[in-house]
């Protein structure tokens, strides 16, 4: 195990790599990296390294995960690095000690635009995957309640309403994301999709997918079916199911859709929305839900909302009530110089001046150590 | 033969009014305003229940500004009550007797002040000489003090022909110029310094001396120092403190909150990153008024105004050259009537 070294030796380390004009590919890999690619062995030790996660395991793992930047970057510097931090480290202790037997216990990730609160959700995910449990990831909800084109009258529900095209998405990217669970999972009900087709019961889950994928008008019923078939089954303990919903705010917030006749549609009438808050409730044991709040997409909100209580307004908060809230922090001066030097071993700092000290401080001056403003800050240098 | 006049036109037959000059005050014209003007001043001073005796023209200043306020923006237009000598301009007198023959025997040459006051100079130029030559002859040691180190140059053209009440040409003023710096160099005695003194003024001191204020320091021991910046119409007020960890709050937010733009928190760093200091200080400021650049501007001149308490004089000077130090002028222009806005023009129609 590489890590051994203090922010002092990893200053030190760094300027002498500067002052050589062809560094070895080792010594600052040493500095900056782990070779765990295991989150489940990740401890404090690792705190501000990062770790790579293999090409492969990131199609599967994260097939609509990740956010927009970070999946260019993996895609300009071929490989996928996270850094280890102390929210996503605490997230992984509590999840690895959590009494399955217990009602599952929601998690909120909550911090200021551009804090990491989607990338610490993304390294529990992987966490979980690897641990084998069931992921159920909705990459955004506020994709669902805002900028739709086709909204159905649902088949199942005459007041509800039904979004075909993001149903469809996500079944397709669930289904990438944990085939051979979907294989395994029996279905326990006969479920009716209109007049011909239906479901038996004891068949895969897989089918249930697959039928919302080619019908897409039942998409929506399909997902309903999905997520009530594994929140039973999770309770029986076959397997563990985790939650992970990014920007769960939406869920009860407003949405910018309008029915025909240009009334407003209240979050409840979305069939997606319905089932999901279904799942938010903590009436089913063996898993956990680990959710973000996020206020970039949310609609209605100010800017400057970051805490659970603005975001999620009164009637989320009630809903998720007893909930951990983990709070992601700005970088603190050691994860700064990780990421720094993460990026100057990429060179993906060009300029000179970046590469001394004083470009170093100017840098953390001017992104306020904040890890979206480093990003784009660094994007054109 | 003789020549006839030939059909003109009336306006070359009309007398050229302007080409005369200004119109001449006569010595009792003058006389009969400074009587007027002390009566004035008298009734002046009776009005506003003043003593008439010890008023003096801050008074009547003061007095005519009370009684007749005006909103006009230039000085000179106001009403205004001044001595005569101080409102009508010197003019000179008649130079010659009644039966034609001037007074002064330079009369002729066009300019007798001027040439009568370069002649004077070179007299006492001559006798400057002629003293040099007695100390020489006599093997005295002869000093060579010099009075006028810097603080003092000669008069300017403009205030030399005010002196003199003639016209001066570049040329002649640089010859009299000349010929003082040659009396100059010689070892001077007394008589020539006080002629010299009557054409030589002081210069004031450069620049006020900007005094940069000390260190101050709060409960906890920790020494800071304020300052204040402006532009255009944003108001910063800006409190340093050392040892600190780079830390900058406005208004109470951070200024990764308050200026989400990349400019203005740039030109909030450059103060600091100039001085190499960008981790070492925390900065609390409040700023008012303006936009965002215009207070970015505000907090960064209030900062670097602060920072001159913790760093050395050499330093102050390259702020100084670097700008960071000069309040920036530049305020939103007035719109003119007859235009779009301060410089734009209507559109313009052929027709």
């Amino acid at each position: 195990d590489h890590g051994f070294g203090l922010p002092t030796s990893a200053r030190g380390c760094l300027s002498s790599v500067s002052s050589q004009d062809v560094p070895t590919p080792e010594k600052p890999r040493a500095v900056f990296h782990t070779s765990e690619s295991d989150p489940a062995k990740h401890t404090e030790h690792h705190e501000g390294r990062h770790y790579s996660i293999p090409l492969q395991e990131v199609k599967a793992v994260f097939p609509h995960g990740l956010p927009y930047r970070f999946q260019q970057q993996i895609q300009t510097f071929n490989e996928a690095c996270v850094m280890v931090r102390r929210p996503a480290l605490e997230l992984l202790t509590y999840l690895g000690s959590s009494n399955l037997a217990h009602p599952a216990v929601r998690y909120v990730i909550y911090g200021e635009r551009g804090t990491g609160k989607t990338m610490t959700l993304c390294h529990v995910i992987h966490y979980c995957s690897r641990q084998g449990w069931l992921v159920l990831h909705i990459p955004d909800a506020h994709l669902w309640v805002k900028n739709c084109r086709e909204l159905l009258q649902s088949s199942y529900n005459k007041d509800r309403l039904d979004q075909p095209l993001q149903a469809s998405a996500w079944l397709k990217n669930f289904k990438t994301s944990n085939e051979h669970f979907l294989r395994e999972i029996k279905t326990q009900k006969k479920y009716t999709w209109g007049k011909q087709e239906s479901t038996e019961e004891g068949r895969p889950l897989g089918e249930v997918v697959e039928q919302g994928l080619a019908r897409v008008r039942s998409a929506s019923d399909a997902v309903g079916v999905v997520l009530k078939e594994l929140k039973q089954q999770s309770h029986r303990g076959s397997f563990r199911l985790l939650v992970a919903v990014d920007g769960v705010n939406a869920l009860w917030g407003r949405t910018t859709l309008r029915k025909e006749d240009k009334s407003p549609v209240s979050p409840e009438e979305l069939t997606l929305v319905y089932n999901l808050r279904k799942m938010m409730r903590n009436d089913w044991s063996g898993g956990a839900v680990v959710t973000t709040l996020s206020q970039t997409g949310s609609l209605f909100k100010p800017s400057s909302a970051y805490l659970p209580q603005e975001l999620l307004g009164k009637e989320g908060f009630d809903a998720l009530d007893p909930f951990v809230p983990i709070l992601v922090p700005n970088y603190s001066p050691r994860e700064f110089e990780s990421c720094y030097g993460y990026y100057l071993e990429r060179r993906w700092l060009q300029h000179e001046k970046a590469r001394t000290e004083d470009g170093k401080a100017e840098l953390q001056f001017l992104s306020g150590s904040n890890p979206r403003q480093l990003d784009r800050l660094a994007g054109p240098l | 033969q003789m020549l006839r006049l030939i059909h003109t036109t009336t306006a070359v037959q009309r007398k050229n009014v302007g080409a005369s000059g200004p119109e001449k005050y006569t010595e009792a014209f003058i006389k009969k305003q400074i009587e007027e003007f002390n009566l004035g001043k008298r009734h002046l001073a009776n009005m506003m229940g003043e003593d008439p005796e010890t008023f003096t023209q801050e008074d009547i200043d003061r007095s005519i500004a009370y009684l007749f306020p005006s909103g006009l923006f230039d000085k000179r237009a106001r009403p205004m009550m001044k001595h005569p000598t101080e409102i009508f301009p010197e003019q000179r007198k008649i130079q010659w007797r009644e039966d034609g023959r001037p007074f002064h025997f330079l009369f002729y040459t066009g300019k007798q002040s001027y040439y009568s006051l370069m002649h004077e100079t070179y007299e006492n130029l001559l006798n400057a000489q002629k003293y040099q030559d007695q100390l020489i002859a006599q093997d005295l040691p002869f000093q060579k003090e010099k009075s006028n180190l810097a603080g003092s140059r000669w008069l300017t053209k403009i205030e030399l022909e005010e002196m003199l009440l003639e016209k001066l040409s570049d040329d002649d003023y640089s010859r009299f110029i000349q010929l003082l710096e040659k009396l100059m160099a010689l070892p001077c005695s007394d008589i020539e310094e006080k002629y010299i003194e009557k054409f030589s003024k002081e210069v004031p001191v450069q620049m006020q001396k900007v005094v940069i204020e000390p260190l101050q320091h709060d409960e906890r021991g920790v020494a800071f120092s304020t300052g204040e910046g402006t532009r255009k119409t944003a108001r910063a007020m800006a409190v340093v403190y050392d040892n600190g960890s780079g830390k900058m709050t406005v208004n109470g937010t951070d200024i990764l909150h308050y200026f989400p733009v990349l400019q203005d928190r740039e030109q909030l760093l450059f103060p600091f990153q100039f001085l190499d200091r960008i981790g070492k200080h925390d900065m609390v400021c409040t700023v008012s008024g303006g936009g965002r650049s215009a207070q970015a501007g505000a907090i960064r001149l209030a900062c670097a105004r602060a920072l001159r308490s913790f760093v050395t004089e050499k330093e102050v000077e390259f702020m100084r050259q670097a700008g960071l130090l000069t309040v920036d002028p530049r305020v939103k222009e007035r719109k003119k009537p007859g235009q779009e806005g301060a410089r734009r023009k209507f559109t313009w129609k052929k027709r």
